[in-house]
This record gives structure tokens, C-alpha cells and sequence, in this order.
């Protein structure tokens, strides 16, 4: 009895050292995690003061997020936080991105200002004629304008500037997903990767049902004509009405 | 002209113009969307397929061709841009004229219907659609009037299966995507240039994180495409169809058509982007669909090829190499004046393409006096 109650005493004296333990890896890993998240909040605003137009000036903030949220990974903490800074970062490339973007795009509206000018000085014959009315003039303008952004959308600079703004938009959207997979997941909801999973076994499994339909209606079809029947029923789901 | 003059000239132009304005906003304040009425040719539900929809149109005057018409219109924009409204619609002039037109209509696919491959639409719906007009018309073959990407598709469904193909029309149809090099004019083929600028990774993202191209990402590539009209289309144009209330609706009827653009189902976009536009495989006589690869040869039955002139989407180089590659020796192209959307909806194109049609099927498929 008392060797048993000694046994049954021996791990209740060893548990407080586990549960102190536990509670000692626990507090420091939320300290990890707070001391990593608090890290990041004077860091960005520190380069938010060192460049006040925004981000868009250059991209070593996002490229320093970016090195930080890929480093190792732990299997407890860190997590969301990983992938809220890694949506921050891409919406800070996306941003300068888009401002390259913008500046190609705004290129050919100063030559289409030039040309423009030059175009109604000769109609006005260097303001000695009286200036076209409003329609007229902008019917050139428009024509002019046409021309000089359709040829900037063709140059090399543009189709860049455009792939690479299409690239960090969905490497933006991306990353905006896998936070909200594990937000679906951590409330044992279903997330976009699940419903195209099931969309994928859908569609793969109508594909074999019609292929299995279409062979049981040509054996029937060929049953029919090697051995024809007076009053043999069209059995085919292909003679069904209205849907299928 | 004095300096008064031109002042009293631009205070009087934007006084004008600024009624007008204020007129449009009255107008789009008593107008419901439900006023504006687009594919409203009537017709009838035959078969329900998912979302894909075979409809039977009610004939308008007595047959003249005997084979029955099926309409394809493209996954990109919807079949209503052949329908857009009675005075200008290719539907309602091709039933006047006696033909017997089917329409497939492939709904608005979402993110359920992102794994559908060209396959799918060619060897499955088209397919289901051929057989269910054979089954309730008696014919074995079908004529197939193709638009567009719905061109591409009754394309390569008339070289699958031949066999169930009558005549092959096809109208504002790429067929080699790379002939846009050809075409001098500067702003024709953006698109072919801009999705090679892309790489196959850019479009495999695309559509895994979107599971679609989305509608309103296509509708910002063609805005593009017609940059000033774009930017100029709900000022100065509005101010020029305000006074006019028929001008004014077919304004509204057309933004109604490019609103409604639905999205490209994932997997058959990778094969459109990446398998054509990139690769180029269909005119390479390397697409493969469903194991089978489409080899344009054979495609046996006659075939008309209407392309427009100006098309800024398609350029007619594009359209035009089928006539060297298909199996066919009736083979007829009709160049239109016009552009890619013009074709079927501008009040100068309407009844040229549609009597194109019908001229050229009556001489290959007239119906007897009498039958009907």
C-alpha cells in the first residue's frame, strides 16, 4: 500500500516541475512572439518618417520584411504575424510598382502636349488665324493622344512596368489569401484552397460519368443495330428532356 | 476674331456643355437598368447542361436554308453583343431571313467552374448541344456559326468531328495568333503583344489565385486598347447622344453589353492565354484537346470566314490564315469594313454581315419549296 501510494506520489511531485516548465517555454515564446511583433511597429515607422512621399521611393523596406518573414519557421508561434508582414511587403512592392507604372504611363502625355501645340499654332498660322472651336480642337487632340499612348503601350517599358505591376498585384492578392486560409482554418472553416479542391474532384468526376454515359449509350446504339427489334425502347439519357 | 469674341465663344461652348451634362444625369436618374433591354429576340430553353444553355429561337419567316444553325458565341463578353437590340442585332436578321438559329449560351462561369478546359466546352457542351439539335430536328449535321473565341471553338470542333458538321462559319475568329506582326496598323494586336509579354507563370498565377480571369481584368485590357475613347466615353461622347433619346439608349444597351462581361473559367484561360495566344498551337497543328491533337486539315465541310477590317482585337491577318490550313476546298473569306464589335452592332454594318450569311449558305443548303 504504501509502495503503491509512493509510486502514485512520485509524478504528482514531479508535475509542478513540468507544469513550471510549460509555463516557462510558453512565456518566453510569447515574448519572442510580442518582442518580434512590437519590433516591427518603430521600424516601419521610423522608414515611414525617413521617406514621407511613402514607400514608393524604393523597395528595401519591403525587401527587409521580406527577409525577415522568410526565415526559419517555428511550429507554435509567429505564425500570422509571418503572414501579415508578408502582405505588408507586398503591398509595399505593389506600391512602387505601381508608381514605376504611373511614371511610364505618363510619359507620352507631355510629347501629346507638344505635338498638340504644334498643331494648333499651324492651324492658328502662329495665333494670326482665330483658334478652331472647342470640337475641332479636341477632335485633334484626341487623335493625338491616341496615337502617342497606343505607341507607349507597345514599347518594351510599358509591357515591363505592366507585368510587373500584374506580378506584385498577385503576389499581394496571394499572400492576402494565406492569411485568410488561416483565419478560415483556425475557425474550422472551409477555405478557397478547399472549395477549388472540391471543384476539382467535381469536375473530374462529371468528366468520368459523361465518358461512362457515352460508352453505355454506343454499346446500346451498336446492341440496337446488330440486333434490331421492332418496338425496342430509346433508352439513352441523351433523349432525356430539358437537362442533363 | 476679337479676344471678346473667342471669350464669348467659350463662356456660350461650356455653358452648353454643362446643360448637357446636367440633361445626361437627369437622364441616367429616370432610366432603370431594366429599361435597358438587351438579347431580347425570343427564344427558348432546350437543354440545360451546368451552367451552359441550348436555346431554340422562334423562326421569323420561312426557312431558306434546310440544316439547322448553331450560334457560339466566346467565353470572353456574352453572345448578347449579336442580340443588342431589334435594329441591330445578327440574331433577329438572320431569322428574318429564314434561317433556323440555335444559340448556346455558356452562362457566367465563377470559381466552380475553374478547372473547365477547352475540352469541356468543344468536346462536351458543343458536342451535347450538336446532338440535342440532331435529336430534335432530325438532321445528322448542324451548321455552326462561330464568334470570335466561340470561332476558335466550332473550329476545332468541325476538325474533331467532322462528320457532324454541315458548314463551318465562323466570323471575327483568330486562328494564328501570331500573324498580328504582319498588320502594320499601330493600334491593331495590342493584345496578342501584351499576353507575350507576360510569362506562362504570370497567367498560371492569375488564375490560381483569382481561379478565373476575372471579367472586370479583361474589361481593363481592351479599355486600354481604345485609350482615348476610354477616357472620353461618359463626357464628350455622352455629351453628343444626350439630345438624341434613341442615341442615348443604344449608349446605355452597348455599357450594359461590356458590363456583363463574365469571368473566363480558369483552365480553359491557361489554354487560350498560354496554349494560343503564346504558343500559338492551333495554327502550329499542335493543340490538343481531349488526346486528340485538332488538325485543321480535317475540317471537310464548306467554310465561310468573315473577318472586319479594322479589328483592333483580332487583327485580319489573324482570322485569314485559315483559309491555308484547313482540309476544305469550298472555302470563302468576306472582309467588312468595320471593327470588332462595329461588325455586329454599328448601323452601318447591319444586314451586310448577316445577308454574307445567309447568301452563302443558300447556295450550299438551300430548302426545297415548301419544306419546312
Amino acid at each position: 500500500m504504501n509502495e503503491k501510494s509512493d509510486q502514485n506520489a512520485a509524478p504528482s511531485d514531479k508535475t509542478p516541475g513540468w507544469a513550471d516548465l510549460w509555463q516557462s517555454f510558453s512565456d518566453s515564446s510569447k515574448q519572442i512572439a510580442e518582442a518580434w511583433s512590437s519590433s516591427m511597429a518603430p521600424f516601419m515607422l521610423a522608414r515611414l518618417l525617413e521617406h514621407p512621399q511613402g514607400f514608393a521611393a524604393g523597395n528595401e523596406m519591403s525587401e527587409a520584411i521580406e527577409k525577415m518573414a522568410q526565415g526559419p519557421r517555428l511550429a507554435d508561434v509567429w505564425d500570422i504575424d509571418r503572414k501579415m508582414a508578408l502582405v505588408f511587403g507586398a503591398w509595399m512592392d505593389m506600391r512602387q510598382k505601381l508608381a514605376s507604372y504611373n511614371a511610364v504611363t505618363a510619359a507620352p502625355w507631355t510629347e501629346a502636349a507638344k505635338r498638340f501645340m504644334e498643331a494648333m499654332s499651324a492651324v492658328t498660322d502662329n495665333g494670326n488665324k482665330p483658334p478652331p472651336d472647342w470640337r475641332e480642337a479636341f477632335a485633334k487632340w484626341s487623335e493625338i493622344s491616341n496615337e502617342e499612348l497606343i505607341r507607349n503601350q507597345r514599347s518594351d517599358g510599358f509591357l515591363r512596368a505592366q507585368k510587373e505591376l500584374l506580378q506584385s498585384g498577385l503576389k499581394l492578392r496571394g499572400r492576402q489569401d494565406d492569411v485568410g486560409e488561416a483565419a478560415a482554418a483556425m475557425f474550422g472553416i472551409p477555405g478557397r484552397k478547399d472549395f477549388d479542391e472540391v471543384t476539382r474532384q467535381l469536375t473530374e468526376l462529371r468528366r468520368e460519368v459523361r465518358a461512362l454515359s457515352h460508352q453505355v449509350n454506343a454499346q446500346q446504339r451498336a446492341a440496337r443495330s446488330t440486333r434490331p427489334r421492332a418496338g425496342d425502347p430509346v433508352a439513352s439519357s441523351e433523349n432525356q428532356p430539358n437537362t442533363q | 476674331m476679337t479676344e471678346d469674341d473667342r471669350a464669348a465663344r467659350f463662356f456660350r461652348d461650356m455653358v452648353a456643355n454643362t446643360e448637357k451634362m446636367v440633361k445626361a444625369t437627369q437622364l441616367f436618374g429616370q432610366t432603370r437598368d431594366e429599361d435597358v433591354a438587351i438579347g431580347t429576340t425570343p427564344k427558348h430553353l432546350v437543354m440545360r447542361r451546368d451552367k451552359v444553355e441550348l436555346f431554340h429561337y422562334e423562326p421569323m419567316a420561312e426557312a431558306t436554308a434546310r440544316t439547322p444553325v448553331l450560334l457560339a458565341y466566346g467565353l470572353i463578353g456574352r453572345y448578347t453583343m449579336a442580340d443588342l437590340q431589334p435594329d441591330r442585332s445578327l440574331v433577329r436578321n438572320l431569322l428574318s431571313k429564314g434561317l433556323d438559329l440555335w444559340l448556346i449560351d455558356w452562362g457566367q462561369p465563377g470559381r466552380t467552374e475553374r478547372w473547365l478546359t477547352i475540352d469541356d466546352y468543344v468536346d462536351d457542351y458543343i458536342d451535347a448541344a450538336v446532338d440535342r439539335i440532331a435529336q430534335e430536328t432530325g438532321h445528322d449535321r448542324v451548321t455552326l456559326l462561330g464568334i470570335c473565341e466561340g470561332g476558335v471553338f466550332t473550329t476545332c470542333y468541325a476538325a474533331l468531328h467532322p462528320e457532324k458538321v454541315k458548314n463551318l462559319v465562323i466570323t471575327i475568329t483568330p486562328i494564328d495568333f501570331h500573324a498580328d506582326v504582319k498588320d502594320k496598323a499601330a493600334h491593331h494586336g495590342f493584345l496578342n503583344i501584351w499576353t507575350r509579354s507576360l510569362d506562362p507563370e504570370d497567367i498560371d498565377n492569375l488564375v490560381d489565385t483569382y481561379g478565373v480571369v476575372p471579367g472586370e481584368f479583361m474589361s481593363s485590357v481592351f479599355s486600354m486598347m481604345t485609350p482615348m475613347r476610354s477616357l472620353t466615353k461618359y463626357n464628350v461622347d455622352l455629351i453628343d447622344v444626350v439630345d438624341d433619346e434613341a442615341k442615348f439608349m443604344n449608349f446605355l444597351r452597348m455599357e450594359k453589353w461590356l458590363a456583363d462581361r463574365p469571368h473566363h473559367p480558369g483552365e480553359a484561360a491557361k489554354q487560350w492565354l498560354k496554349e494560343l495566344y503564346q504558343e500559338n498551337r492551333l495554327a502550329n497543328g499542335n493543340f490538343v484537346l481531349s488526346g486528340r491533337t485538332v488538325d485543321l486539315k480535317s475540317i471537310t465541310a464548306p467554310v465561310l470566314n468573315v473577318f472586319a477590317l479594322d479589328d483592333h482585337i483580332i487583327p485580319p491577318d489573324c482570322s485569314r490564315a485559315l483559309g491555308a490550313k484547313i482540309g476544305s476546298r469550298d472555302y470563302t473569306e468576306i472582309p467588312l469594313p468595320g471593327g470588332h464589335v462595329g461588325l455586329f452592332v454599328s448601323s452601318k454594318s447591319q444586314g451586310k454581315l448577316s445577308q454574307s450569311i445567309t447568301d452563302w449558305l443558300v447556295a450550299r443548303d438551300a430548302n426545297p419549296v415548301g419544306e419546312t
